[in-house]
């Protein structure tokens, strides 16, 4: 078979290359023990060759994967007919798990941290100084999905402001806004008709971050949607730890105001993992089920009261308004100013050394 | 296997750099030999008070007697001991009376190195309207305001100075800011002795409006060759002989100019921008050298260039402060500072040098204690003074001295045991001259 001897032949023409370099015994022994163990289908220079090596390698690890699987549920099924506890399952490898240490990380006892934040410019909206007045605007084209965006918008932010663009300048429109006390000015701005960066500006000299914005999933969209109510929504702010991530969660928590309604049974998500800003917006339900069997890997046992006698409370969903992520592009130190702008963070395509390092 | 390139960051050459933020808080960040060139945050000065934020400082780095001054927010100048923290004196920049406006800030602060003076010194301070005044303070806490001689003038009628600096040989000094084309003042008079005059306009007829955010000199012997840092990117060489308009015009990626510092050699700038880009160029040629690549994502407020070692130090609203290797232009190494950074400045007179024990010591440096002894009650005076006879070097040698150790030392009446130990013929200058 082609393949195989393929396989079995390159390590070997590889070293009779050593061999004709005319290198040491050494290190051809060297190099022979090395290629003989690290061999990839990568190295194969014939594509149908190369790609049926691959499949073949791809075909030996799910056969090793399902080995093992069924030798892990065999040993549990054992475990528990002993009445045993089933062998400790081996924590698998994420991306988050495995994120790169990063020092800026915000730490729970950092003197130095809280005093920023009773200096940052948000402070005065958090202490509840000030309650948030947002304006939302567009930039200058008009896009198929932006007024339906924006008015789902209106619904998830309590006090916020529609005004057209017009041609206004931004730096006009930041003065207006802060002549008429608001508190953040938000510029949905759109490229190809579609929605595709959020401008947020606190005002009035707070910092600006810019957006991306994508999949964007409009209410008529989402199956079963919900309709929220006009009660100030719970805000989940998951996952900023870092001084950056931590200034972006306070910016998105001055949006909204700080005394939520609980009755109202409406919250607010951005959840942040590696970077992209998860936007949701439930409206939740507490109800008691009955259940028949006590389950031990059951995920909604978080509320669980009565487990003897099976009954469970647990929360129920229902998503409604729109559904975006966000991903950070820089954040501005002042107000909106591309040409005198002067920035806290912005990325650069250096900064990605790693496929491990996040910045929020 | 996750995919990383990481770059393993060489360690720095002993040195000691301080850096100001905006809650006000006074850093001492030091890289010594024995951590491997890892700068380590050794103090922490100043309480955290957002209205104390440092909008410039100035440090008299000498052997003895080193001054700090640093002008803050709330309008008060402090002036400090730079290897202590411990505040001399602290004066309000509107003391001479006319009540203070609220957005009179002090946009720069320079210590008069020269013309220094036990117990006094003499401060060149200008806020963003234009008020600039030169006037003496004295250091020791005396019971009268210590607003010695003072003389004022206003630098600009109109406009906002945002950059002021005075020249090495400490008779001229140049501001320049939005509105304000820059100025070259001739100190001992106090008179405008040269404006600069804006380019003319572009071939599409557009004017930009003149905002300069920064501006050095560049040599100590020369007053009349600086460079200028504008809000539209372009870093400006003008000579004061030659023309009213710029020598050499240099565009510089695309956000404001923030900081620009100069070399030793007279004619290289390092110039770092609103989105953290450093770079190094040549003033003759107007040429880029190249950048400093090392993931700098905010806006770099303040450069400093090493007097001794070829190391510059970068900081600014990232929160890192980062020292770079001048030839290479690789990063030395970054250190995170938690708050916005506003300025940076080194202390050149560090040494890496740690206590040894008293068997350990050479017998040819014992008439080196015998004039210890003898300085040591003159030592105990004044915390300034405890400085004497140490040196910056720039090479390490066999025996080295903690810093912190001696004060500590000196401050629990050790005995002659303990003695510092130095390398001889340094000692003998110093010492003679501080007699």
């Amino acid at each position: 078979m082609g393949a195989k001897r393929k396989k079995e032949d390159a390590p070997e023409m590889a070293e009779d290359a050593d061999i004709d370099d005319g290198g040491c015994r050494d290190r051809r022994n060297r190099q022979k023990v090395e290629k003989k163990e690290e061999f990839r289908p990568s190295m194969i220079k014939n594509k149908e060759k190369r790609s049926a090596a691959h499949a073949k390698l791809k075909h030996q690890k799910k056969l090793e994967k399902r080995k093992t699987k069924k030798a892990r549920e065999a040993a549990d099924k054992q475990a528990l007919e002993l009445g045993e506890e089933p062998p400790q399952r081996s924590v698998p490898r994420t991306i988050e798990n495995t994120r790169e240490a990063d020092e800026t990380v915000c730490k729970p006892d950092d003197a130095e941290l809280f005093v920023a934040n009773d200096a940052d410019e948000f402070s005065s909206i958090l202490r509840r100084e000030r309650a948030p007045k947002i304006l939302i605007t567009t930039c200058r084209f008009h896009s198929t999905r932006g007024p339906a965006f924006i008015s789902e918008l209106l619904t998830v932010i309590p006090n916020a402001h529609y005004y057209k663009r017009g041609t206004y300048d931004l730096k006009k429109i930041v003065e207006y806004a802060t002549k008429e006390d608001f508190t953040t000015l938000i510029v949905v701005h759109t490229s190809r008709r579609e929605p595709d960066a959020l401008l947020v500006t606190s005002l009035p000299s707070g910092p600006t971050a810019h957006f991306k914005l994508s999949k964007l999933v409009l209410r008529k969209e989402i199956k079963n949607h919900g309709n929220p109510t006009g009660h100030v929504p719970e805000l989940v702010l998951n996952n900023f730890t870092t001084r950056l991530g931590h200034r972006v969660g306070r910016m998105i928590q001055s949006l909204f105001p700080q005394n939520p309604d609980f009755r109202g049974r409406r919250v607010v998500t951005f959840h942040n993992q590696r970077d992209y800003i998860f936007f949701r917006h439930h409206r939740y339900i507490f109800e008691t089920k009955e259940s028949k069997q006590q389950d031990p890997k059951s995920k909604k046992g978080k509320d669980a009261e009565d487990k003897s006698t099976g009954q469970q409370v647990i929360a129920r969903l229902q998503e409604c308004g729109p559904r975006f992520v966000l991903k950070l592009k820089s954040l501005q130190h002042g107000t909106f100013d591309t040409r005198g702008g002067e920035y806290e963070w912005v990325h650069k395509p250096e900064m990605d050394t790693s496929r491990r390092r996040f910045f929020l | 296997m996750p995919r990383t390139t990481t770059v393993e960051c060489p360690g720095c050459p002993p040195l000691r750099a301080l850096t100001f933020d905006a809650l006000g808080l006074i850093k001492v960040t030091e890289s010594r030999g024995n951590s491997g060139g890892i700068p380590q945050v050794v103090e922490r000065w100043g309480d955290a008070d957002s209205s104390k934020c440092v909008l410039a400082a100035s440090i008299d780095d000498r052997a003895n007697d080193p001054i700090l001054a640093v002008a803050r927010k709330n309008g008060t100048i402090e002036i400090s001991n730079p290897l202590s923290g411990d505040i001399f004196v602290s004066i309000s920049d509107f003391g001479d009376g006319d009540g203070h406006p609220e957005d009179d800030d002090i946009a720069g602060l320079h210590i008069f190195k020269k013309s220094r003076s036990v117990g006094s010194c003499s401060l060149l301070t200008c806020t963003t309207k234009g008020n600039a005044s030169l006037r003496s303070v004295d250091i020791a806490p005396t019971e009268s305001t210590n607003n010695g001689a003072s003389n004022s003038w206003k630098v600009c009628a109109a406009g906002k100075v945002l950059c002021a600096k005075v020249h090495g040989s400490e008779k001229h000094a140049l501001f320049g800011g939005k509105g304000v084309e820059v100025n070259l003042w001739d100190l001992e008079s106090s008179t405008k002795i040269w404006a600069a005059k804006p380019p003319p306009k572009n071939s599409l007829d557009i004017f930009t409006p003149t905002w300069f955010t920064s501006a050095t000199f560049l040599t100590g012997d020369d007053h009349r060759k600086f460079v200028a840092g504008t809000n539209s990117h372009q870093v400006r060489v003008y000579d004061t002989s030659a023309q009213r308009r710029p020598v050499i015009s240099f565009d510089f990626r695309e956000t404001p100019i923030k900081s620009v510092a100069e070399d030793h050699d007279g004619y290289t700038i390092y110039a770092g921008n609103g989105s953290g880009d450093l770079a190094s160029i040549d003033t003759r040629t107007g040429k880029l050298l190249g950048c400093f690549l090392g993931k700098c994502s905010g806006s770099i407020r303040s450069i400093a260039r090493h007097p001794d070692h070829p190391v510059i130090a970068s900081c600014g609203l990232d929160s890192y402060l980062r020292l770079w290797d001048v030839k290479t232009r690789e990063l030395l190494s970054a250190t995170f500072l938690k708050q916005h950074l506003t300025c940076v400045v080194f202390d050149s007179n560090f040494s890496d040098k740690e206590v040894v024990a008293p068997d350990a010591q050479h017998a040819d440096e014992i008439p080196e204690e015998v004039e210890q002894e003898a300085l040591k009650p003159a030592k105990r005076k004044k915390s300034p003074e405890e400085m004497k006879g140490k040196k910056k070097k720039s090479k390490d040698d066999g025996s080295k001295k903690s810093r912190k150790k001696s004060r500590q030392m000196e401050s629990e009446e050790c005995d002659v045991r303990n003695t510092v130990v130095f390398d001889i013929q340094h000692v003998n200058v110093k010492l003679v001259t501080s007699f």
